[in-house]
């Protein structure tokens, strides 16, 4: 089985973000960035998919995110058999650029799975996945926590996760996309030394994009920093009162009929 | 006199060799001595075989220079390395231990003597006579009068001091139960095992030396009897004595003879046998410690070897491991101390450095087909250890990984050991291998991949690293732009940590007060990756050091000084070889310059403290006065703990240990020191590091201690004791405002008045600072416990010979 994994390269939250001048973007120049946790999982889980059969995992990553070849190093250093990057993917592309480019690339490349981070800081509704698989034309499942050889040859069951807790078990005819919201095990650690053998043998392949054809119509206007207004309020009591002081917030701001 | 002389000149001076034992005998003897020798020496070539499998441990200039340089180095001060001398007088033995370090000498010596003895006869009459009478025609001795009596007298007393030496240690070991010699390993294997064979091999081994020399004594004891007490014969007091004694009983002469001979044969067939013996059991630490004693060096703890070998990450096979390694494990003779100061043994964790040892002596013995007889531990299935199979990963199943997280590399087990084992090294190496498969705690994941991102173990940006100094009123000085006399490696705690930052921002004020040139990197400064390079994480160290190097290379200073103890230790002593050599201080070693010299004036505070010296400080680095120099100079009665100096207790933070979970331990190593204060009736616990603060703050509020005892880092005693208040506190609070109420608080150029000593702070502008005399590098006190009140009390007086007060403005 051949299991591609999208990576991209986000702003590492840690730092101070700043917006551009005009205010339509963050200003990229000074932050540093570090792998979508999603798409950490979404390699732990491709690796774990590995080591349980037989299958080849490539990391793939944008040359138009910031220190991606360190995320690819990393990817190559915990097991994946190969790490591409796509160049020519221009200035910071947008989600439905970015499946749109990627899904060029995937085309002619034989994937059996594709299995990406179902959200990532900036595009927290998770549209790549979904995005991917409509390109593609392939069956797409999200917000998944695992993936499991299936019962019948060309098929993987995955168990998608809803709110509240539940979950279902899916079988899903290869191939497919995944969006990945948890990998059944922390993402394993990349020891550094094997970065670093990893950085010698420079064992990154580049390969050319096509570029995005259009955009997606959207446009940002204008970003603003979240003002931190809030103010919070301790609940005390015990926990009945506790919970009857909660059910009234909620009715009385009209989130539940009371 | 007279009869002496006339005596010492006859050559019937002497004993008869082989005195009642024929021809058959005599054959037979010699038979049996040369298959000793040949058993003896099989397995010795056996052992070396196996030693010589191992990789090169880079420790021959170490054995050459503890052979011939300095054969007597380590004698009475505590060093790195042995040497001859301290092998010849057991210091390491009877270091904290001096009964059985004396009961330990006497064994060694009356050993030496005797088989120094043995072979003086052998090369006399195995040698000399034999070869004369052969090539002459008549025998030439030299074992008669003066030289035999001499021989005698010096034998007879040896051998005595072996027994009572002896007779003490099988004593120790049977009535008296030093816990450390309690075998029950720290962990339970599932399954179960017995150690009962180990106890027997004690066992034999003490009753087979002591039943040598016994027959010894026995067959002198016969023998006069047996010939009547020649005169001269009284120069072997014991067995003249013992042969008064057999008279008295009733024995006549005649069947002395008999009885003499019959010892004879038991004591020769036992000497014979543990000759034999020797390179099979616990006796071999006869030959292997005294080697291992050599080749023995603790900077190769504080300056950890590169991980080896090349083609895989970890050990997994004999080969792997150094030939001072294989050597270190064969070298242990249980003797439980380690084991009794390890503080995660003490916390319940399933480490024990001397199980450790044994148990990878016990596999290296099982994969090499080894040679140890009674040795050994057993199991009902052969599991860890006692696996055959050489696919066993040593980290993670001979050595569960648990064990290896558990260590928190305070060096202890090195320190106590008496015969050089080398604990920590072999641990990281083992460490290594479980970092390279991941094998590791998420929280010390999470930490390494802090560090990995922004240089910190906290997460937060490398951009904040100097944030805590936004709460001064002066700037420190960029040590990357402007030459500084001091460069302050701050170190991650004491940059980030919230509780500890108001610490590092008094420190910063003290040495500003007191005119010290300093400066920091700022941001540049990363992790200086002590902790991680002990985690195990190669790669990260070298990144993290690397990055330092270069910013230190870039930057203007003359000399170092860290906040934390751990960074201390890898700048001192791992980064020269990385390409920074600097001299490398504690703050504590600044601090007991400036307050003796009154650079900073401080008034007596009579408070009754202890004081916690950080392993990485007293016993990697020595640096066990200077903290002591301080709260002597700050009239503070200092009450010892009884774990000090070099000998003091982990909190339980080294070795990433800070990083990880300690919720399996049944007491935190921290909680168990806390309760070791709390019996001295001391209101405060002084520290000098960092970690140490979060660490015993946490500890004492776990214990319920918080109330009676007040965790404080030396710093802040140092903060409370100046004798201006206005002088420090001025520089905590004050803003513009409070300057222009009192011009003569401090500003960047200070107004004091010159004194005598040019000890008053200088603007720190373009003339570096008074030049702080190098602080010296106390070695171990000699008495740790020698810091009296009486003497705290004398230099109470003298910060005030210091000069003048800054701010006492002009006259
Ligand atoms: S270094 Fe300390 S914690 Fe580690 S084994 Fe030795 S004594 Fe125990
Ligand atoms: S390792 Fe050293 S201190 Fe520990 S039991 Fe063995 S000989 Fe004793």
């Amino acid at each position: 089985m051949r299991i591609v994994v999208p990576m991209k390269a986000v702003p590492d939250l840690v730092e101070e973000i700043e917006l551009t001048s005009d205010g339509s973007g963050i200003d990229r120049e000074y932050l540093k960035f570090v792998l979508n946790e999603w798409d950490d999982q979404a390699l732990e889980e491709a690796l774990l998919v590995k080591e349980a059969g037989d299958a080849e995992v490539i990391a793939v990553g944008l040359d138009s995110d910031p220190d991606i070849e360190q995320a690819l190093y990393a990817a190559l250093a915990k097991g994946a058999d190969k790490a591409v990057k796509l160049t020519g993917a221009g200035e910071a592309p947008d989600t439905h650029a970015r499946a749109e480019m990627l899904a060029g690339w995937l085309g002619d490349q034989g994937a059996d799975l594709v299995i990406t981070g179902v959200q990532s800081p900036d595009d927290l509704d998770g549209q790549l996945p979904p995005a991917l698989g409509a390109r593609m034309g392939l069956p797409h499942v999200s917000v998944v926590t695992s993936i499991e050889a299936g019962a019948d040859a060309g098929t993987v069951r995955v168990r998608q996760e809803f709110s509240g807790g539940r979950s279902t078990e899916l079988s899903v005819t290869l191939p497919a996309v995944v969006g990945l919201q948890a990998a059944r095990q922390s993402p394993r650690y990349a020891p550094i030394s094997r970065i670093r053998q990893m950085m010698q043998a420079g064992g990154i392949e580049e390969a050319p994009l096509s570029p995005a054809s259009g955009t997606s119509g959207l446009r940002v206007r204008r970003m603003y920093a979240p003002e931190s207004t809030g103010h919070a309020e301790m609940l005390t009591g015990s926990p009945d009162e506790v919970a009857a002081k909660i059910v009234e917030l909620l009715s009385a701001r009209g989130l539940v009929k009371g | 006199m007279n009869a002496f002389t006339v005596l010492t000149d006859s050559t019937s001076v002497t004993r008869p060799i082989f005195q009642d034992i024929h021809l058959i005998g005599r054959t037979i003897f010699y038979v049996l001595a040369a298959a000793a020798t040949v058993t003896f020496l099989y397995g010795w070539w056996r052992r070396v075989a196996k030693y010589r499998r191992g990789r090169s441990a880079g420790r021959g200039a170490t054995v050459r220079s503890a052979l011939f340089a300095n054969p007597f180095s380590g004698v009475h001060a505590r060093r790195d390395t042995s040497s001859v001398g301290v092998i010849a007088a057991n210091a390491t033995v009877s270091r904290r231990h001096l009964a059985t370090g004396v009961a330990h000498f006497m064994v060694f010596w009356g050993f030496i003597a005797l088989f120094i003895g043995t072979v003086i006869l052998t090369i006399d009459y195995d040698i000399l006579r034999l070869s004369t009478k052969l090539l002459l025609g008549h025998e030439i001795s030299f074992f008669y009068g003066t030289f035999y009596l001499t021989y005698s007298v010096i034998l007879d007393t040896m051998g005595l001091a072996a027994v009572l030496g002896l007779a003490y240690l099988g004593v120790r070991r049977a009535l008296i139960k030093p816990p450390q010699l309690n075998y029950a390993r720290a962990e339970d294997p599932p399954g179960g095992y017995s150690r009962a064979k180990m106890v027997a091999g004690d066992w034999l081994f003490v009753w087979g030396l002591g039943l040598i020399l016994l027959t010894g004594f026995f067959v002198e004891v016969f023998r006069i009897r047996a010939e009547n007490f020649p005169p001269f014969e009284v120069w072997s007091p014991v067995g003249w004595l013992g042969a008064r004694l057999v008279q008295a009983l009733g024995l006549p002469a005649s069947t002395s003879l008999g009885v003499h001979t019959f010892f004879w044969w038991v004591h020769a067939l036992l000497a014979l046998a543990f000759v034999a013996y020797i390179p099979f059991s616990k006796a071999l630490h006869i030959l292997a410690d005294g080697v291992n004693l050599l080749a023995h060096d603790k900077s190769g703890t504080r300056s950890l070897p590169a991980p080896a070998p090349v083609e895989h990450i970890g050990y997994q096979k004999i080969e792997d491991f150094t030939w001072k390694e294989l050597l270190d494990f064969d070298s242990c003779t249980k003797c439980g101390r380690c084991h009794a100061v390890c503080p995660a043994r003490a916390a319940g964790a399933p480490l024990s450095p001397r199980d450790l040892i044994l148990d990878l002596r016990q596999w290296v013995d099982t994969q090499s087909s080894g040679v140890t007889l009674l040795d050994r531990e057993q199991r009902p299935e052969a599991t860890g250890p006692l696996s055959p199979n050489g696919d066993t990963k040593i980290a993670g199943s001979v050595i569960s990984t648990r064990t290896l997280w558990s260590c928190t590399t305070c060096m202890a087990c090195v320190e106590a050991c008496p015969v050089g084992i080398e604990h920590v090294s072999t641990i990281v190496q083992l460490r290594r291998g479980l970092v390279d498969s991941g094998d590791m705690d998420p929280t010390l994941q999470k930490a390494l991949q802090n560090l990995a991102q922004q240089g910190n173990s906290f997460g937060k940006s490398a951009r904040m690293r100097a944030r805590w100094t936004k709460g001064l009123d002066f700037t420190i000085k960029d040590a990357r732009k402007e030459q500084v006399k001091y460069l302050w490696f701050v170190g991650d705690y004491a940059s980030f940590d919230d509780r500890l930052q108001e610490n590092s921002r008094a420190l910063a004020r003290l040495l500003h007060t007191a005119g010290v040139d300093f400066g920091i990197l700022y941001e540049d400064e990363r992790n200086a990756g002590n902790d991680v390079r002990r985690v195990g994480e190669e790669g990260l160290f070298e990144l993290l050091a690397d990055h330092n190097v270069n910013a230190l290379q870039a930057a203007h200073f003359e000399e170092i000084f860290t906040t934390d103890p751990h960074s201390l230790n890898t700048l001192r002593n791992e980064y020269p070889e990385r390409g920074a050599s600097y001299k490398v201080w504690h703050y504590t070693e600044l601090l007991a310059h400036l307050v003796e010299t009154g650079a900073i004036p401080v008034e007596p505070l009579n408070w009754r403290v202890t004081y916690h010296d950080p392993c990485y400080l007293a016993r990697y680095n020595s640096v066990i006065e200077a903290p002591r120099r301080i709260l002597r100079a700050l009239g503070c009665e200092l009450v010892e703990m009884p774990r000090n100096g070099a000998n003091t207790f982990c909190c339980g933070a080294g070795g990433g240990r800070i990083w990880m979970d300690d919720s399996y331990l049944t007491e935190r190593p921290s909680e168990n020191r806390i309760r070791e204060a709390a019996e001295l009736d001391v209101n405060y616990f002084v520290v000098s590091c960092p970690k140490d603060v979060t660490m015993y703050s946490d500890a004492a509020k776990t214990t319920g201690h918080d109330g009676a005892l007040m965790v404080q880092d030396i710093t802040q005693l140092v903060a409370a004791a100046v004798r201006v208040p206005e002088l420090v506190g001025a520089a905590v609070v004050a803003s513009g405002a409070a300057d222009a109420a009192a011009p003569a608080a401090p500003s960047p150029t200070p107004t004091a008045a010159p004194s005598p000593g040019a000890s008053a702070p200088s603007s720190g502008g373009e003339s570096p600072a008074r030049d702080v005399a190098p602080p010296t590098i106390a070695d171990e006190p000699s008495d740790p416990t020698a810091v009296s009140p009486e003497r705290s009390a004398s230099t109470d007086t003298e910060p005030a010979k210091g000069p003048a007060r800054p701010t006492d403005g002009p006259p």
